[in-house]
């Protein structure tokens, strides 16, 4: 197991050193930085979308649910979503969610190049495969992510406010009101700073497990699954430490 | 020309070659046969570079390639093009963007430059009008002749070729076969082919050489393989009843 750990460690580091090197030719890169904020960043703003509407729904029933208490100003149902949104949902739960939809993208996508000779055939013509193919992924998803998170904040702020608008549970006013009570802006800092760091853990690792040698197509789903479960606990841990040294 | 000296490499405990010393010559094809498992594509992937092997030295013309620096050896692979066993072309990108590919990364030409390069490439394989469709649109012998493409758009002085036949009808594996043999006379260049093709072998091969088991057990040309004594290569060579046959009328 830590022999394991350590290859592995080693192995990651090593990779770390052949993708951030400066790419062959800028325009190569911004072409395929585009390409990437296309297919990985673009493409989840739906899902992202209806997860957060459906989440901030979610929050407001549940919060006015346990919130029976009269000498707790309903206002408060407001003020709590915002908080579980900014501080966790809109980047821990979302970074999870992009952990299975772009890790295993990623993994799947450069472990087929491995398996096909694509990287070797690169290799031969004198390209570092590992800055062309994962550099621009790279920063891709850690400018886009922190856009979708933010986009996640305000979609679920919106779900909430669709379902007060619906129920009638509290006023769209004391709703409105809790949104805007006691607001600290460091929190958006924290969790962009969160995300960009989830965002580096998942693009980096799900690679690292695509780019290793494969035997077989079997290896490859292999890799993608144990990726995705790698990066998730690394979401975690990281969230912890994060949390302990940005908020304490 | 490229010069093997006593190379090894292994994976973990398992020894894949042992003690290989050869000479490719430059103008000339030369072919590596072997039965599965030999250790052909491992050594077709050390001399290129694509496996760091263990001990021994790789020296192309008088430079020891698996000694270098990194820079040195990108100058070196911006000599060679490889054609791999499966084509490797690019899935996201068109037959005419494959064969562009190492142009882009390479030079500074203009786009009409290189187009202008991608075409004459492209028809020296006979391919003028698929440059638009995806690899997953092409038969087989299509893409390898792709591959040759892209593996020659650089104009390299060596020249790979990993199983260039296999999955390939036997018509199309000749003109495969015969295309790589005129560039290679063509452009004078020094090429490896890794084969278990025996049609391969008596139509292209100017210097064949055997593995067995990891190690070089014979080397010489197509026309000495018929009067070889060696008892592993006869047993390679002429285990088809119409290659026992050949052997008999040739004696």
């Amino acid at each position: 197991m830590i022999k394991k750990t350590l290859e592995l460690s080693g192995e990651y580091i090593l990779l770390m050193k052949r993708v951030f090197t400066k790419p062959e030719k800028w325009r190569i890169f911004w072409k395929q930085y585009f390409v990437e904020t296309e297919s990985l960043g673009l493409s989840s703003v739906a899902l992202i979308g209806i997860i957060s509407i459906a989440i901030g729904a979610v929050l407001v029933i549940q919060t006015a649910y346990n919130i029976e208490n009269p000498f707790i100003p309903k206002m408060y149902v407001g003020y709590m979503v915002r908080e579980s949104l900014i501080l966790e949902f809109s980047c821990t739960m979302i970074a999870l969610i992009l952990a299975g939809k772009v890790g295993s993208n990623i993994s799947s996508d450069i472990g087929t190049m491995r398996l096909t000779e694509q990287i070797d055939a690169m290799e031969m013509m004198g390209i570092n495969s590992a800055n062309y193919l994962i550099l621009p992924k790279l920063v891709a998803v850690c400018v886009f992510n922190p856009i979708l998170m933010l986009f996640s904040f305000l979609v679920g702020i919106l779900g909430g406010w669709l379902i007060v608008a619906a129920t009638g549970m509290i006023t769209l006013s004391q709703y409105a009101e809790g949104l805007r009570f006691a607001f600290n802006g460091y929190y958006i800092v924290y969790a962009i700073t969160k995300m960009i760091v989830f965002s580096f853990i998942i693009v980096t690792v799900s690679a690292m497990y695509g780019y290793s040698p494969k035997a077989n197509s079997m290896e490859v789903g292999r890799a993608s699954t144990r990726s995705i479960v790698t990066i998730c606990l690394l979401i975690l841990i990281t969230d912890l430490m994060l949390t302990q040294l940005m908020l304490n | 020309m490229i010069y093997v000296y006593n190379i090894n490499k292994g994976f973990g405990e398992q020894q894949v070659l042992s003690e290989i010393s050869v000479n490719f010559e430059e103008g000339k094809t030369n072919l590596i046969i072997g039965a599965s498992g030999s250790g052909k594509t491992v050594l077709l992937k050390a001399i290129a570079g694509l496996h760091p092997i263990d001990a021994g030295r790789i020296l192309y013309d008088d430079m020891v390639f698996n000694q270098l620096e990194e820079k040195e050896r990108k100058l070196i692979h911006k000599k060679m093009g490889m054609l791999f066993q499966g084509s490797a072309l690019f899935d996201f990108a068109t037959a005419r963007e494959n064969v562009r590919f190492p142009l882009d990364f390479f030079t500074d030409w203009s786009m009409a430059k290189k187009n202008e390069r991608v075409d004459f490439c492209l028809e020296r394989v006979n391919l003028e009008d698929i440059g638009n469709k995806y690899p997953s649109e092409l038969s087989g012998g299509m893409q390898k002749r792709v591959g040759i493409a892209r593996a020659i758009v650089m104009n390299p002085r060596y020249l790979f070729c990993d199983e260039p036949n296999s999955g390939l009808d036997p018509q199309t594996a000749i003109v495969i076969d015969r295309l790589i043999s005129e560039i290679t006379h063509e452009y004078n260049m020094t090429t490896i082919i890794n084969t278990h093709d025996m049609n391969s072998v008596m139509a292209i091969g100017e210097k064949v050489v055997f593995l067995y088991e990891g190690k070089k057990e014979w080397e010489g040309s197509r026309e000495n393989i018929l009067y070889s004594d060696n008892k592993t290569l006869n047993d390679f060579v002429f285990a088809s009843e119409m290659a026992r046959l050949v052997k008999k009328s040739k004696f």
